[in-house]
């Protein structure tokens, strides 16, 4: 439907200057990308585990590889405990908040929240990382000193290696809170859901009411794009794990993102860290699809 | 929607309070624990303000010392550098391929808005290999030249989706005006849609450049120690000098200090990126 060609009107025609100007310095970095990604698909299926180049044909042998070790499982499942941990409770916590903005009972509580929240956003997870493992050390960090202040006994945090990846979560969803919150916001702010609230306010329906019956059913395509940006966000997660427990104690921190770049820098691994790199693609390919085709029906309408 | 309802007041004041805390506990600890002397944090509790502020940390995070040897000055300035010129560059190239996205739809627009879409999103990790290679083969890695590029790649299709957000909701007829007047697509572009675009420009900078200053995965990959970026001697000096708590927040405040400063003015022209990233608009 949308990739339908549309009838062609004048306006629609560039010169060649105007194709010089405007189509070809985007295709020439998207053919990068792709050359690259292309690239990094043929990589995978050679047998490169050395520092030096060797292009041998392979086939799936790394694939095969990878899944038959404990490590790569190990990986799958903390991703999808950041995938389910590192979105749910955001976007939950972003709508309950983003709600109680809007019905702010006191001035300027929505601008003093707003800069409160959204400033670790223009903070990279490494100074955050560092900041949080400061909080979560176990003998004198500053989480464990207030409990032990108020006579509890110490937590392990991120060095309990059963729980270690809930504790680095949380530093994600502190991080990504304020933007969850902005664009929940924003899809507040159509003229048709603020009179579907005004006409269910006039009816007597109560707050919650309203949240959960008109709010939340008619926000659809707000949450569709947040929880795709999130679960992006979540699967590419790497420099926390890097920062904060480096993968430990253990593997019990390591995700795909992370043991990617361990096998291609570190052991040298090439085509397998190539064949984690695809892995991680397609994943993310998956959680972008229903995104982009929202994004290309919207642009194209 | 304004209520005066007690119930609510009261549950929206103690959110207030525990985002609060939350929030600005991360940011007191740095500043405070900044200006003490090592003995001070090892002995004292983390929590209390520094007892004689040593403003000194400062200066031996950025020039180095016999304890500190990850000195922040030069990695500074290869981070603006870097992330400087990406932004210039991303904001103009994206401009160009935005007006594009958004003025032309043909089967071939579409096509490309589908990978633009997909590289919007793409883990780095699909792509790294094959980029170190280059710039390795290329020597661009030994120069600022290998992080920039590598950059521009990533997020001129960014750069381009968000300003073309900013382009749609500019009405056309400015543009048939112009061509009335016998002006080229070229012309009416830099003449006409530049300068009413400036306040989308300063959003689109602003995003990329909080985005590449903050990046991590490429700049570990790709820096050769001369071009190493904030965040990669950052992750150093918490490996090497992990005793160094006063140095090591010293150290965070100076690398976040350049893009907070940037949110807490321009914050407006930031969310409205954001958003334009959600496509909102």
């Amino acid at each position: 439907m949308f990739l339908k060609r549309s009838p062609k009107s004048k306006r629609d025609q560039l010169s060649f200057t105007d194709i010089l100007v405007f189509v070809v310095p985007l295709l020439f970095f998207l053919i990068i990308l792709f050359g690259t990604l292309t690239w990094t698909v043929y990589v995978s299926f050679t047998d490169w585990k050395t520092i030096a180049a060797d292009y041998q044909f392979s086939g799936l042998k790394w694939y095969e590889s990878l899944f038959n070790q404990r490590r790569f499982w190990i990986d799958v499942q903390n991703n999808l405990k950041w995938l389910i941990l590192g979105v749910v409770p955001t976007v939950t916590i972003a709508i309950f908040l983003a709600y109680l903005l809007e019905l702010s009972p006191f001035p300027g509580v929505e601008s003093y929240t707003r800069t409160l929240i959204l400033y670790p956003v223009a903070m990279s997870f490494i100074v955050t990382g560092t900041v949080w493992s400061w909080m979560y050390e176990p003998t004198k960090g500053v989480f464990n000193t207030i409990l032990r202040g108020m006579g509890y006994e110490g937590l392990q945090f991120a060095t309990n290696p059963a729980t270690a990846t809930y504790w680095l979560v949380i530093i994600f969803i502190w991080q990504f809170l304020g933007f969850a919150v902005i664009i929940t916001q924003s899809s507040f702010r159509t003229a048709e859901l603020q009179e579907m609230i005004e006409a269910a306010t006039v009816d007597g329906a109560s707050k919650i009411r309203i949240l959960f019956s008109v709010i939340i059913p008619n926000i659809r395509s707000g949450l569709l794009i947040l929880i795709s940006l999130l679960l992006i966000n979540s699967l590419k997660v790497f420099d926390i794990v890097y920062i904060v427990t480096f993968g430990g104690p253990g593997m019990s921190t390591d995700v795909l993102a992370f043991n990617m770049w361990i096998s291609s820098f570190q052991q040298h691994l090439i085509s397998q860290g190539a064949a984690l790199g695809v892995i991680i693609f397609a994943l993310a390919f998956i959680i972008i699809i229903p995104y982009t085709i929202y994004a290309l029906r919207r642009w194209f309408e | 929607m304004k209520t005066k309802n007690l119930t609510l007041k009261i549950v929206v004041f103690i959110v207030l309070v525990l985002l609060t805390l939350a929030y600005l506990l991360p940011i007191y600890l740095m500043v405070s624990n900044s200006l003490k002397s090592i003995q001070e944090i090892t002995t004292g509790n983390y929590l209390l303000p520094p007892s004689s502020p040593k403003f000194s940390n400062y200066t031996e995070v950025l020039f180095g010392s016999n304890r500190f040897r990850s000195e922040m000055l030069p990695r500074l300035l290869n981070s603006v550098i870097i992330s400087f010129s990406v932004t210039a560059l991303c904001a103009f190239f994206g401009g160009l391929g935005g007006f594009y996205l958004a003025r032309t739809k043909t089967t071939f627009s579409r096509i490309l808005f589908v990978f633009v879409g997909i590289a919007l999103y793409l883990p780095y990790q699909a792509v790294i290999i094959p980029i170190v290679i280059i710039m390795a083969k290329t020597k661009l890695a030994l120069s600022y030249w290998g992080l920039i590029f590598a950059y521009l790649i990533l997020n001129v299709p960014l750069a381009s989706v968000l300003m073309g957000t900013f382009f749609l909701s500019i009405p056309r007829e400015l543009e048939e005006a112009a061509k009335v007047d016998g002006a080229s697509r070229v012309q009416t572009f830099f003449r006409i849609i530049t300068p009413i675009s400036l306040p989308a420009y300063a959003s689109v900078a602003i995003i990329i450049f909080i985005q590449v200053w903050n990046e991590f995965f490429l700049a570990l990959s790709l820096a050769s120690p001369r071009t190493q970026t904030v965040q990669v001697v950052m992750a150093e000096a918490k490996g090497t000098t992990l005793v160094l708590y006063n140095l090591q927040m010293a150290a965070a405040l100076i690398a976040v200090a350049i893009p907070l400063i940037f949110f807490l003015f321009l914050g407006r022209y930031f969310i409205r990126g954001i958003l334009a990233g959600a496509l909102k608009g």
